[in-house]
């Protein structure tokens, strides 16, 4: 009896030193609870004028989580908790590039219309939401276990309904609900799935030899069933079809800087663990025809959907379905190349959008709403801004000469690559449907510059606030673009030190 | 002159860059910056010409076969297993491009000349105009894939702005049309270059790569060297970098073994081998470009919406290259493709020419029917380049070029038509004969020329084209005898709507539909002299001494012909 308290004991302080160990690997995740709860107490106990003090509190607390995810850079693989989490210099790049989004939203919000800054900081739930969907989306990029990848998923998930219904009118209640019915919806199912995984297996932990040599024993049929009601909460925190559709809604009511968020953080996330589930399954099981359904599905349901929206967040709502198939093919590729494809992809995607919704921003800032026609005729008004935008819409599109078409590029260049060695036709379709998807993209994505340039002006009274600044800033957005183009040798060879095994 | 085809292609795009910054209140500077930028480049490329080597023999895939090239490293990568990759900034001219580039730095001067009277918005104008011409330019002396690709991409943007703010009354609809048609054809292309970088490496590179020993040998050596270890398997694939480079690209000595588009290699693609629809979906791509039936229908809808001076740019120099991309990456680096598809080309070459016609004849608009003449005139491209000839490959040449001449000239007497009266219409005109003398008499001469008439340049195209074809079946069987055959009634025709046309416009007594055009209708004035009679001098030189040209281009051509026609192999 004695001897079984010892062990356990000793193990049990085993499990205290590792875990103790494992927090200093957690600083940029402390650093986010910590933000959290300052936002919290400030909010408390200052009653007016709180948006600069908040502001500079989620500013700090999102650079130094950034911050800290940098200095913990190596390319080893390092296992955390007993092997819930996996670190990896893949996980940090993505939590670096959340950071950034997380202070790109900032600034979106802040140099926004006025109605839309005072909504944005009028309380601290917002930004104590954000730093909660930043901080579930840095746990997706390194769980291992099956329940946490459950648990930070809810995290990212319920943060994003509260910002979605938070403020103001029917519509965002609306959206909020729908969202809220939807995910729920789709968490049930993965929960489901994740059961029957459990129970082929007996383990909730990915990378644990028995889940592998558990689903190399099932049978196919139930295997399929259990692997695609687990992937239906991925996809749903994805936005890929076939549930895409609480999105256009969702992006619709929201606040412009909490779309920016969504559209690109969540998504991104949501990726990394459809990407660990699909390298730690055995060979056996065959991804391929379901990825390619869902990514060539997603790709032309968004873009042709994109098409007939007349609200610039609607249509970048359809587009962002249509990215969320493409970074799909970086996944189904399976190869070296393909992994590198795909974060490259991601990281640019990220960029681009947040630049997109930015100059959206302060579109919408001048006129007052995202409807694209009220854009008329502001490109020649402002023709710096309307280039920028026709940049950005060029890279969405996947053109040269901005990094779009880069990510494009090595991203079919690993399906080719795989295509030649394996010569499915899933993966043949995958590639004629994505090309020829980005024609129809370019349709929709023109949209915007066409009525910036080629409209008159409705009014010609309308509000010039200082304006520099968001001159700056939105080229120091669409800069990275151009350059990534030009050298993007530059980020490639960073992607090689990438350690994509987890 | 070091440097001088970065100079050529770049000029208009500093040029461009200069309007931007040039504030509003200076706004007569964006016409000169424009003129003296646009002149410099045309003065450049004929020194180029000047000093072009005509009597340079080398084998088509070959950078010693280059003038004028310029090479450095851009930017190279290694992206997971693919191993490295290296972009070039690579330009070059040899005889299969030294025209076009001479042809577009001309008509985009005298493009420039006909902007004289756009009054909307002339900073934005001048400066997309300018960097249109830079991204037109560089599409003929590219010889990276990828900076090629840039340059063709990059000009969609700047055409779809021009024609979709200064164009006519359906602009928007002509503009998205032309933009989407276009990329469909990028998308063709983009998918062969993928599969293309990924099965060709770079010799140099590879040995650089590879730690070969290299001393004391000469580059072609090293290349030789190279080919061999690869091909025998000693050099492992990982050491291979691969290569955008065209030429590399066109000769299959520097296809990795084993890879999908290799020469030898049994991929296949929808039950067809793999080259043949590499070759079949860069043929697509460039004949939506060029425009050759049945991707043709943006080119009308462009065409009368654009602006005169876009008019002359489209037609003079953008439909060339696609039949410059033809010749240049899909018959040159799938030769086996090209003849299996001569018959196809060939098909659609015939019916492009009689189908455009015959769409010619039943216009009422004198700009569609030009439009549609080019479709026509585009015809005779592929029929030349279908019989992989010598003569046929040098008729198609020759009928870029000099079609590049009569369709500006064609573009431009339209604009000056509607200039005066905003009407186009054939049939609201009767006798201009006898009002505006000296128009007529252009009018006549680009009619004629169009035509195929001896003395004009476009008969001695139109001659070899035929001549080429008919030679086909003989020497290569490529393509049958009834093709030239059934294709000559496409003279015919020509002849037919030109001279239809004519009647009813010129001849007769002088009748117009609206009395408040007369005190406009005037006759021509001095700035359209300047941009007419270079023409005019132009096309009726290249008619009457053919050799100027070919001289210039017969050595490529002789050397591109050995290499694609499979019984010189």
């Amino acid at each position: 009896m004695q001897a079984i308290l010892a062990q356990q004991n000793i193990a049990l302080t085993n499990w205290l030193d590792q875990a103790s160990e494992g927090l200093s690997y957690l600083l940029p995740e402390i650093t986010l609870v910590i933000t959290l709860v300052l936002l919290l107490l400030f909010d408390l106990i200052f009653k007016r004028n709180k948006q600069v003090g908040l502001t500079a509190i989620a500013i700090v607390g999102f650079t130094s989580a950034g911050i800290l995810s940098f200095l913990q850079w190596s390319s080893e693989t390092v296992s955390l908790f007993g092997g819930m989490l996996s670190l990896t210099n893949f996980s940090l790049l993505l939590k670096m590039t959340f950071s950034l989004g997380g202070l790109i939203t900032l600034v979106i919000a802040w140099r926004g219309r006025d109605n839309i800054k005072s909504e944005f900081f009028k309380s601290g739930e917002t930004l104590i939401m954000l730093s909660a969907l930043l901080l579930g989306a840095f746990f997706m990029t390194m769980t291992m276990n099956l329940l946490l990848v459950y648990v930070s998923i809810e995290v990212v998930s319920i943060a994003s309904y509260i910002l979605t219904g938070l403020t103001g009118s029917r519509k965002r209640s609306e959206a909020g609900i729908k969202y809220l019915i939807f995910g729920a919806a789709s968490s049930a199912i993965m929960l489901y799935g994740m059961s029957w995984l459990y129970g082929f297996t007996g383990t909730l932990q990915l990378d644990s030899v028995s889940f592998y040599s558990g689903l190399t024993a099932v049978p196919m049929l139930p295997l399929v069933i259990a692997m695609v009601l687990t992937l239906a909460g991925f996809l749903f925190k994805l936005g890929a079809f076939p549930l895409h559709i609480w999105s256009p809604d969702v992006y619709e009511a929201a606040p412009t800087p909490t779309v920016a968020m969504f559209s690109a953080v969540p998504k991104l996330a949501a990726v990394t663990i459809i990407f660990r589930l699909v390298q730690l399954t055995p060979p056996s099981f065959d991804w391929l025809p379901i990825l390619s359904i869902v990514a060539i599905a997603s790709m032309t349901v968004g873009n042709f959907s994109a098409l007939w929206q007349k609200d610039a967040k609607r249509m970048l709502a359809y587009s962002s379905i249509a990215h969320a198939g493409f970074l799909l093919v970086g996944i189904i590729a399976q190869s070296e190349t393909g992994n590198e494809a795909m974060l490259f992809y991601a990281v640019i995607y990220l960029l681009m959008n947040f630049a997109a919704f930015f100059l959206i921003n302060q579109l919408e800032g001048i006129t007052g709403s995202t409807k694209i026609d009220d854009f008329k005729g502001l490109g020649r008004k402002l023709p710096f801004v309307g280039v920028l935008i026709l940049l950005v819409m060029i890279s969405l599109t996947g053109l040269p000469p901005t990094a779009g078409f880069n990510a494009k590029l090595y991203l079919f260049s690993a399906l080719w690559e795989t295509y030649s060695a394996q010569e499915s036709q899933w993966l043949l379709w995958l590639f004629i449907f994505g090309l020829f998807n980005t024609v129809v993209s370019l349709f929709y994505y023109l949209k915007i510059p066409f009525v910036l340039f080629f409209k008159e002006l409705q009014c010609d009274t309308f509000e010039t606030k200082a304006l520099t600044t968001d001159y700056i800033i939105g080229t120091l957005l669409v800069l990275p673009l151009l350059l990534l183009f030009f050298r993007s040798d530059w980020f490639v060879d960073l992607m090689n030190t990438i350690n994509f095994v987890f | 002159m070091a440097h001088l085809l970065s100079f050529i292609v770049f000029i208009p795009l500093v040029g461009g860059l200069l309007v931007l910054l040039t504030p509003k209140t200076y706004e007569y500077l964006y016409k000169v910056v424009t003129l003296s930028s646009l002149g410099l480049t045309l003065l450049l490329s004929l020194y180029l010409v000047a000093g072009f080597d005509t009597g340079l023999q080398e084998a088509i895939n070959t950078e010693q076969q280059l003038q004028f090239s310029e090479k450095a490293d851009w930017f190279s990568f290694s992206l997971g297993s693919l191993g490295e990759i290296s972009v070039d900034y690579f330009l070059g001219v040899d005889g299969i491009n030294v025209t076009m580039l001479v042809l577009a730095a001309l008509v985009l001067f005298i493009g420039a000349i006909a902007s004289w009277n756009i009054k909307k918005h002339q900073k934005g104008y001048f400066g997309l105009y300018l960097l249109l011409s830079t991204s037109v330019l560089g599409c003929f002396v590219a010889l990276d894939f990828f900076l090629f690709y840039l340059f063709f991409e990059f000009m969609l943007l700047p055409m779809y702005f021009l024609i979709g703010i200064w164009g006519g009354p359906r602009k928007e609809y002509a503009a998205i049309k032309f933009f989407l048609y276009t990329l469909v054809g990028s998308i063709f292309i983009l998918i062969v270059m993928i599969g293309l970088y990924n099965s060709v490496y770079d010799p140099l590179k590879t040995a650089e790569a590879a730690n070969l020993s290299v001393l004391g040998m000469n580059s072609e050596e090293i290349i030789q060297a190279v080919q061999e270890q690869v091909s025998s398997g000693a050099i492992a694939k990982e050491d291979l970098v691969k290569s955008f480079n065209m030429l590399h690209m066109a000769n299959e000595a520097n296809y990795i073994p084993g890879s999908f588009l290799e020469q030898s290699g049994l991929a296949t693609v929808f039950g067809q081998p793999a080259r043949w629809i590499a070759f079949l979906a860069l043929l697509i791509g460039f004949a939506i470009k060029l425009p050759s039936f049945p991707f043709h229908t943006w080119l009308p809808d462009a065409h009368v919406e654009a602006p005169t001076p876009i008019s002359v740019v489209l037609a003079g120099i953008l439909l060339k290259i696609g039949g410059y991309g033809i010749i240049r990456t899909a018959y040159a680096m799938f030769p086996d493709g090209a003849f299996h598809y001569a018959w196809l080309i060939g098909l659609v070459g015939i019916f492009s020419i009689i189908y455009g016609a015959m769409n010619a004849l039943a216009q009422k608009d004198l700009k569609k029917l030009i439009a549609y003449s080019s479709v026509s005139h585009m015809g005779f491209v592929l029929l030349g380049l279908s019989a992989m000839t010598v003569e046929g490959v040098s008729g198609a040449m020759y009928q870029m070029f000099s079609h590049g001449l009569i369709s500006a000239m064609l573009f431009l007497l339209v604009g000056v038509l509607y200039d005066r009266t905003h009407d186009r219409m054939i049939e609201n005109y009767g006798g201009l004969a006898s009002q505006l003398p000296k128009y007529t008499v252009f009018v006549t001469i680009a009619f004629f020329a169009s035509l195929g008439l001896p003395g004009f340049s476009g008969f001695i195209a139109e001659l070899t084209v035929f001549i080429g074809a008919f030679k086909s079946e003989a020497v290569n069987g490529a393509i049958p005898f009834w093709m030239p055959i059934v294709g000559t009634i496409g003279l015919i025709l020509g002849a037919g709507y030109y001279l239809w046309t004519l009647q009813r416009m010129f001849m007769g007594k002088f009748w117009v539909k609206d009395k408040n055009w007369l005190p406009n209708l005037k006759d021509l004035e001095l700035r359209e002299y300047i941009m007419l009679v270079p023409l005019v001098v132009l096309t009726l030189l290249f008619g009457i001494f053919p050799s100027l040209l070919f001289d210039m281009i017969n050595a490529s051509v002789i050397s591109f012909v050995d290499h694609i026609s499979p019984l010189a192999k």
